[in-house]
């Protein structure tokens, strides 16, 4: 009320003429003219041709060999073994034989593929305990209740890891051989199982509980049971290195990174590349890898399957980014065509006739 | 009645009025108003005037508006879709009861072509731009039901969700609705046509609403599959697949906003400084609070909450995550580009027109570097000059008529008219000698002879004439730019000839003349000196049988110009001596 008190008169209650206030703030006034859109179009259109053969051409440099394993070779003799239910917590070897044809040049990778196993239920991705995977004492002891039903054993005793994606963790392993000749000597591919998962996954989402100078990892876990459908206790997860157990193992880490869609590959491991043959890659030969099957995938249809690639800047082998630019490239180029005829033709001086 | 040639316009009086509101003539009330090209009605009481708009409304498929300035154009105000009140001489009454106050009645032609019109194209604009993210922000999920088992996964980060209509995308859709112009505010006003689609109701209707809603859709088809194809078999550089959840819910999210703010940004026709702040600034904000969200501090205060450590980091150092964004944003933008520009190039409307007429003029202005106020004033539309082009012309519509007390009771007195009942008579007797005096004291202020003996055997009023009724034709001054007393002069000029009932021919016509040399006819009406003669004769007043006078537009305008020629000739043209 002071404020109108304070200006009398006929203008009282005038608006301030800034040019806020009246709308006449300085503006641009764009408009989409021929010489604007159409060519915006074919650059549009000649930067996706440039961008998509240049990324086939990247792709065509890298190389992948898939090979479906559920049902092939030996391992048909595991996987009917798994179909009787009480065999689930026995584990069964096979082996599977494939040829390369061309030499994998420069780094390869070891992927192992799954089908149809929908790591992006709600409920599923719902059901873990990251507190508890970053070495929190209390959660060790008391896992979030996100992990129902796989919170406590039958005992009573918490789980760790807890939850459903921890639990369904897949445990197969291999080990790839190669042979230079039929019938010659078999040589071991040496396959560097960390360095797998992302730096921060490693480093800060997953860090086992601290523990003194002297306690082992077993007896950090004390109290705590494994997930029931594990064969090792998470602290023997990996035999060979001492470092790679509890939380911080790379095959859990690798696992617990969901996947977006039913069919998705993860990391297994990465080739060495210190002594030959294998210095320069994977040399064209026979190879054969020794499983160790015991993830079931029947109950829901999955299949499963071994990747070998290599990868460039752009990744590994993906054609449907170039192919989606060339096929964008060329629509926008139609569209670009049109829309100049249409130009040409109708509405060349309709505008100016209009006014 | 819609086929009637020729502009028409009715005067009707209050009391009329209250007949044709009844309900048996309401319909012929309108019929015969909706024909016309101006409605007045005078003397109305504020009840009546509430009434007519809620006729209008009831009846008539239309936007009502209803102005005034006094307390007894409340209930009109009120009544009417939209209530405009002006504030000044009678108070604010009006502007208490009103959706919109200004202070001079010029002032609406502004509210309706420049604030009406652009409030429509705001609103608009940001009801479809609002539809259209929504929709393509939702309907991702419906999409990925299709590959998760219809579990109602989300795609994006829960934080996300919560802030992407608060603050990814509400500021430039603000900024939109309460900056955007399509046209400046003097082409507004200068093209009144630019107010139809408003009234057509052209910018947001059924077929929009489904064309916002089929773009927002292929907007989602888009914005899911196109990630989805690339990072299912995609890899980092390092070889890490990017096949996880994380990264294509990253992924799908800038491509998202960056849509978006895309789309927003061609919807967007008149770019101020605060629509560049509010676009770029909701992006940076997007990015900065991505970043912060998947930081490694949050996530170490609460590490259930903030799952999302390290995935924006590492996904957007990914050069295959960023050519799928581009690629997504060139297949939903490229279509969107093409259809406007067709529909630009084939069927502009209007406003494009003028939009580009108003473009064409700036890049004149730059390139021949005079001030383009000659240039834009000289090629201004004529149409407001066009409106008034017909000012020559003797007919017009659209009078204002404001009384001035007494004049009603002057004619229906009787004093200066023949009397023609005997009830009249009584009335006159009974009033005449107050108000007389009045007269005269008012009278003796502006002139040195008061009216004297309006003598008592002056042509009679028409029966029909009833004191409160009497619609008198009072003039405001500024209609006759004369004093009160040449209105005076005019009032008894125009005392009709005597209705059908009395045959007075002589001295009725003499009533009729211009008032100059009426006013001694007034007072000497049996002298009935007929000079002057003006073609003031021809004017009659078509009297209504019952109750109030309708006087043709015609009339009045004859007498007006007649009195005004006359006035100029005379040389006194001050009132006369009665």
């Amino acid at each position: 009320m002071g404020k109108e008190a304070a200006k009398t008169g006929p203008l009282a209650h005038r608006p301030d003429n800034s040019a806020f206030m009246q709308q006449r703030l300085p503006a641009w006034s764009p408009m989409l003219t021929t010489s604007t859109v159409l060519p915006f179009m074919y650059c549009m259109a000649v930067l996706c041709l440039v961008v998509g053969v240049s990324l086939l051409i990247t792709v065509q440099g890298t190389q992948e060999m898939k090979l479906d394993y559920t049902e092939a070779g030996t391992c048909n003799n595991c996987f009917q073994f798994l179909k009787n239910v009480s065999n689930a917590g026995k584990s069964c070897g096979c082996q599977v034989v494939f040829t390369l044809e061309h030499e994998f040049k420069g780094d390869v990778f070891f992927y192992y593929g799954l089908q149809n196993f929908h790591q992006n239920l709600r409920k599923y991705m719902d059901s873990r305990d990251d507190a508890q995977m970053v070495g929190r004492m209390q959660n060790l002891k008391n896992p979030s209740s996100y992990c129902e039903p796989y919170i406590w054993d039958e005992k009573d005793v918490p789980i760790a890891p807890c939850g459903a994606v921890a639990n369904s963790m897949f445990n197969d392993s291999f080990a790839l051989q190669y042979q230079v000749q039929p019938g010659g000597p078999i040589n071991t591919v040496p396959l560097y199982r960390k360095g797998i998962a992302w730096y921060t996954d490693e480093n800060v989402k997953f860090r086992n509980p601290p523990r003194n100078k002297s306690q082992t990892l077993a007896q950090v876990f004390e109290g705590t049971a494994s997930p029931p459908y594990w064969q090792k206790p998470v602290y023997l997860l990996d035999p060979l290195d001492a470092t790679n157990n509890g939380f911080i193992n790379e095959d859990l880490i690798v696992w617990m990174r969901e996947a977006a869609f039913p069919n998705f590959k993860k990391l297994y491991g990465v080739l060495v590349r210190t002594q030959e043959p294998f210095t320069n890659g994977l040399p064209a030969g026979n190879y054969s890898i020794d499983i160790v099957y015991n993830f079931p995938v029947q109950y829901f249809k999955g299949r499963k399957q071994v990747v070998l690639s290599t990868v460039t800047w752009f990744g590994g082998q993906n054609r449907f980014l170039p192919i989606a630019y060339l096929v964008t490239s060329g629509l926008v180029f139609i569209i670009a065509i049109f829309l100049t005829v249409i130009w040409w033709k109708f509405g060349k001086d309709a505008k100016n006739m209009n006014e | 009645m819609d086929n009637i040639s020729g502009e028409f316009a009715l005067v009707i009086s209050g009391h009329s009025l209250a007949h044709a509101l009844e309900a048996d003539m309401e319909a012929e009330l309108l019929m015969t108003a909706c024909a016309c090209k101006a409605v007045i009605c005078c003397r109305v009481t504020p009840m009546q005037k509430a009434l007519v708009v809620e006729l209008i409304k009831k009846h008539k498929k239309a936007v009502t508006l209803a102005i005034g300035d006094g307390a007894n154009d409340v209930s009109m105000i009120k009544s009417a879709h939209i209530g405009v009140g002006i504030s000044g001489q009678e108070g604010i009454q009006a502007v208490l009861a009103s959706d919109y106050s200004f202070a001079q009645f010029r002032f609406l032609q502004r509210l309706l072509l420049v604030h009406g019109r652009w409030s429509y194209l705001r609103m608009c604009r940001f009801l479809c731009y609002f539809f259209y993210k929504n929709f393509a922000f939702t309907m991702v999920h419906f999409w990925f039901g299709f590959f998760c088992g219809f579990s109602a996964q989300t795609v994006y980060d829960q934080y996300f969700i919560t802030l992407y209509n608060i603050l990814y995308t509400s500021l430039p859709v603000l900024a939109m609705g309460i900056f955007d112009q399509d046209v400046p505010d003097r082409r507004s006003l200068e093209y009144p046509k630019l107010y139809e689609p408003g009234q057509l109701n052209l910018l947001f209707n059924k077929r929009e609403f489904f064309i916002c809603i089929s773009q927002g859709i292929y907007t989602s088809l888009v914005l899911f599959f196109v990630p989805y194809a690339v990072l299912s078999n995609a890899s980092q550089d390092t070889a890490e697949p990017l096949a996880d959840y994380q990264t294509f819910a990253v992924t799908t999210a800038t491509a998202l906003v960056i849509v978006v703010s895309v789309q927003i940004a061609l919807d967007t026709g008149y770019w101020t400084i605060i629509n560049h702040v509010f676009v770029w600034g909701s992006l940076g904000l997007f990015f900065s609070i991505m970043l912060a969200m998947h930081s490694q501090t949050l996530f170490s205060s609460s590490p259930n909450q903030f799952h999302f450590v390290g995935s924006a980091q590492s996904t957007l150092l990914q050069p295959v995550v960023w050519l799928t964004i581009a690629l997504a944003t060139v297949i939903c933008i490229v279509p969107v580009l093409a259809f406007r520009f067709l529909k630009l190039d084939l069927k502009p409307q209007l406003s494009d027109t003028v939009r580009y007429t108003q473009l064409v003029r700036q890049k004149k202005r730059k390139a021949v570097c005079f001030s383009g106020g000659a240039g834009v004033r000289g090629a201004a539309g004529s149409t407001s000059e066009g409106r008034l082009g017909a000012r020559g012309g003797s007919r017009r519509s659209g009078y204002a008529f404001a009384h001035q007390e007494g004049f009603g009771e002057l004619i229906t007195s009787g004093k200066n008219m023949r009397l023609s009942s005997l009830a009249l008579a009584s009335f006159a007797s009974r009033h005449s000698s107050s108000w007389i005096d009045t007269l005269r004291k008012k009278k003796h202020s502006h002139t040195p002879t008061p009216p004297g003996a309006a003598s008592g055997d002056s042509s009679p009023a028409p029966s029909c004439v009833s004191g409160s009724a009497a619609p008198p034709l009072s003039n405001s001054p500024s209609v006759l730019g004369g004093s009160q007393d040449a209105a005076i002069e005019e009032e008894e000029a125009r005392t009709p000839p005597p209705s059908p009932l009395q045959a007075k021919p002589g001295s009725s016509t003499s009533h009729a003349r211009p008032p100059s040399t009426t006013l001694l006819a007034a007072s000497e009406s049996t002298q009935g000196p007929s000079t002057g003669g003006g073609p003031g004769d021809t004017a009659p007043s078509a009297q209504g049988e019952s109750g109030g006078w309708t006087l043709s537009l015609g009339a009045v305008q004859e007498a007006l110009s007649n009195w005004r020629s006359l006035g100029v000739r005379s040389s006194s043209p001050g009132p006369p001596s009665l």
